[in-house]
């Protein structure tokens, strides 16, 4: 299936240079990958990713940057953005600790249910932010990047307030299972997180609302032309993407055995990273989950990669940054190349 | 053991001093207030601070006044200070969040007759009253020293490990006062452990995930890690987390810096060997002490060191050990 979602300049490119293009942040993972093998085995005579242990890391590294990053596709989709998503997540992780704690101290009831329950309660909760910053951008027609920056505060202050500011500890095993356990041999949160990919792959690609949001995100005045209901799609894009920052806080309190508020406060610039990374564009209108997928794990691996082959710690903050640049600059080029052409 | 006996004696008599003259001066005016401005709101170890200048406020019936930034940040704790010196407190007990940049802040505060006690960090040379600079107008500065925290955390994990092996420190970022202070000591004790090799300090932003794949890129690298030694209460548990993900425990052994609640079950189930625990209560507590006596006319000493408790999973059920857990309420 395939969109326009700017004028092709001249004639079609050829088509293995499209597709080339579609898979960049794909490519540009394999190239980083490449690249760290190549210097650990020089270096330090080991493999960099003939290496379970390297792989799991990597991947349980990414999982939370890319359950930030999957909602926020959607609204980057939209021609929007999601400042919210950090603190929404601190939020949650709050409310997952407190009701995990509440639910076991106060009504007895058994570890695993009270597991249910607090992650039931930490996704949950993130709907209220998130149905706030949707009627205030589709209803009053607040700028999204206003509207999620006071609500980046409101939930901020709201999640320290419920933490007292401290970290709220859980004594839980079957929450920290979640968090750190294994089934085969893969982290439980690869696993939760694999699933909400897919989730919300099918999302985007299959269904009408997916359609629609790339649609609104091309062209606000045509989707309303066709006759889209853009407030009630507007509400479901910003609600998707606080769901999905709720998840993401509950599965940091299973991990990290604690609810923190501030524990999404360092993933948002990563998750926006990923998603531009992953071949959206700012302004809207194209963009898939696979993309955002190889974004996050881009960074994930950059990262990791770095320390591995033990790159000093200032050249670190130096390498991340280039990356991000270049990664842009080749989406830039990739434009120019191909017309803003893109498969879903 | 000397040092810290001192250091109380220091305490108790400024304590006594403030406790002593409270009905004098103060009982003939009106309450005397005075203001605590915390390095940020946000954080376990200001609270439990604000916890221990309220317990001292109460005990000498005087009035605290307690306002801060959610951030670390200069240009967000200038207008908290602005606002407090315009209700004019009798003395200000800060945490300033910058050597050189709160100079001249705080010199409004000192210009307007208001006595300045800082708490934590420091200004300047973090030594007062001494006629050198233009920062030795603060009366005092009562905090734990952080280099002798990272000296002690460096001893514990020495023992820990056998004083052999590869450790490194996990730190937040570069130019943070008190975390570099407590880094410093770390590797400079560790000098004097030849079979000790510090590697490269990693820095994750104070973000859990990142120090948690830090340290599992580390141990990819290094199988033989020994040690690492968190410098803040992200650092430590999130490379507590990575550790376990990567299924090290026991064997990669952790000392962390400062104690929530949640670091008992964590030295219990053996994630953390040892953490390092301040004293923030009783930085808050005889901070306000001193101001108080201060404003009440008394002689009050320049600088009070308060100390350290290393915690483990053999004394922390003891109440002279868990006393020190910060605490919110």
């Amino acid at each position: 299936m395939t969109i326009t979602t700017a004028t092709p300049t001249g004639s079609l490119p050829h088509p293995v240079i499209l597709w080339i293009a579609q898979l960049r942040a794909w490519v540009f993972l394999c190239l980083l990958i490449i690249f760290f093998e190549i210097w650990a085995r020089a270096a330090e005579g080991s493999s960099f990713v003939f290496n379970l242990y390297n792989i799991q890391s990597i991947a349980v590294f990414a999982t939370a940057p890319l359950l930030l990053a999957l909602g926020q596709t959607f609204v980057i989709i939209s021609s929007g953005i999601d400042l919210s998503l950090g603190f929404v997540m601190g939020l949650s992780s709050v409310i997952a600790a407190h009701a995990s704690n509440y639910f076991m101290v106060r009504y007895g009831v058994p570890p695993f249910a009270a597991m249910l329950l607090a992650i039931l309660s930490g996704t949950l909760v993130a709907f209220i932010p998130g149905l706030v910053n949707g009627l205030l951008i589709a209803h009053l027609q607040i700028p999204p990047f206003i509207g999620t920056l006071g609500m980046y505060g409101v939930a901020r202050g709201a999640a320290y307030l419920f933490a007292g500011g401290m970290t709220v500890a859980i004594d839980n095993p079957w929450f920290s299972a979640i968090g750190n356990g294994r089934i085969y041999g893969v982290p439980v949160l690869v696993i939760i997180t694999a699933v909400t990919c897919l989730v919300m792959h099918y999302l985007l690609s299959e269904t009408r609302f997916g359609q629609h949001t790339y649609a609104f995100g091309a062209s606000k005045v045509a989707a309303r032309r066709a006759g889209i209901d853009i407030k009630r799609l507007t509400l479901k894009i910003y609600l998707l993407s606080a769901l999905g920052a709720g998840l993401a806080g509950a599965m940091y309190t299973g991990r990290f055995t604690a609810g923190a508020a501030q524990a999404g406060e360092p993933l948002l610039l990563d998750s926006i990273a990923a998603v531009v990374i992953g071949g959206a564009s700012l302004f809207g209108g194209s963009g898939t989950i696979w993309g955002t997928i190889a974004g996050a794990l881009v960074i994930a691996v950059i990262q990791y990669g770095l320390v591995f082959i033990n790159v000093e710690p200032f050249w670190q903050f130096i390498a991340v940054g280039a990356v991000i640049i270049v990664s842009v600059l080749v989406d830039q080029t990739q434009r120019n190349l191909t017309g803003g052409r893109q498969v879903e | 053991m000397e040092r810290r006996s001192l250091l109380k004696l220091m305490g108790a008599t400024a304590a006594m001093a403030g406790v002593g003259l409270a009905p004098g001066r103060a009982a003939a005016a009106d309450k005397v207030t005075i203001a605590l401005i915390p390095g940020l709101t946000a954080d376990g170890f200001y609270v439990t601070m604000h916890k221990g200048a309220e317990a001292a406020a109460k005990a000498v019936g005087a009035e605290l006044l307690y306002q801060g930034a959610a951030e670390w940040n200069v240009s967000l704790q200038v207008p908290i200070l602005d606002a407090i010196i315009a209700k004019k407190p009798a003395a200000i007990l800060i945490a300033p969040n910058d050597k050189t940049q709160m100079i001249a802040p705080l010199k409004k505060a000192f210009d307007a007759g208001i006595a300045v006690v800082c708490v934590d960090t420091f200004i300047g040379s973090g030594v007062f009253q001494t006629g050198a600079g233009d920062a030795d107008f603060p009366i005092s500065y009562v905090a734990s020293d952080n280099v002798l925290g990272g000296r002690i955390a460096a001893r514990a994990l020495a023992k820990a490990i056998g004083e052999k092996g590869k450790v490194y420190v996990s730190n937040v970022k570069p130019g943070v006062s008190t975390t570099d202070q407590r880094e410093e000591g770390f590797k400079d004790e560790m000098k004097k452990y030849p079979n000790v090799t510090v590697l490269e300090t990693q820095f994750n932003d104070d973000d859990a995930n990142k120090a948690a794949a830090q340290v599992q890129a580390v141990i990819g690298r290094v199988p033989d890690l020994a040690g690492v030694f968190g410098a803040n209460l992200f650092s430590a548990g999130g490379t507590a987390n990575g550790v376990k993900q990567g299924g090290m425990v026991g064997k990669v052994k952790l000392a962390g810096f400062d104690a929530p609640e949640s670091i008992v079950a964590q030295l219990k189930d053996g994630t953390f060997e040892l953490t390092v625990a301040q004293h923030p209560a009783e930085i808050g507590y005889f901070g306000f002490m001193e101001a108080f006596a201060f404003v009440t006319g008394n002689p009050v000493p320049t600088a009070i060191g308060t100390g350290f408790s290393v915690m483990t999973k053999d004394n922390i059920d003891d109440p002279k050990v868990s006393k020190y857990l910060y605490k919110s309420s």
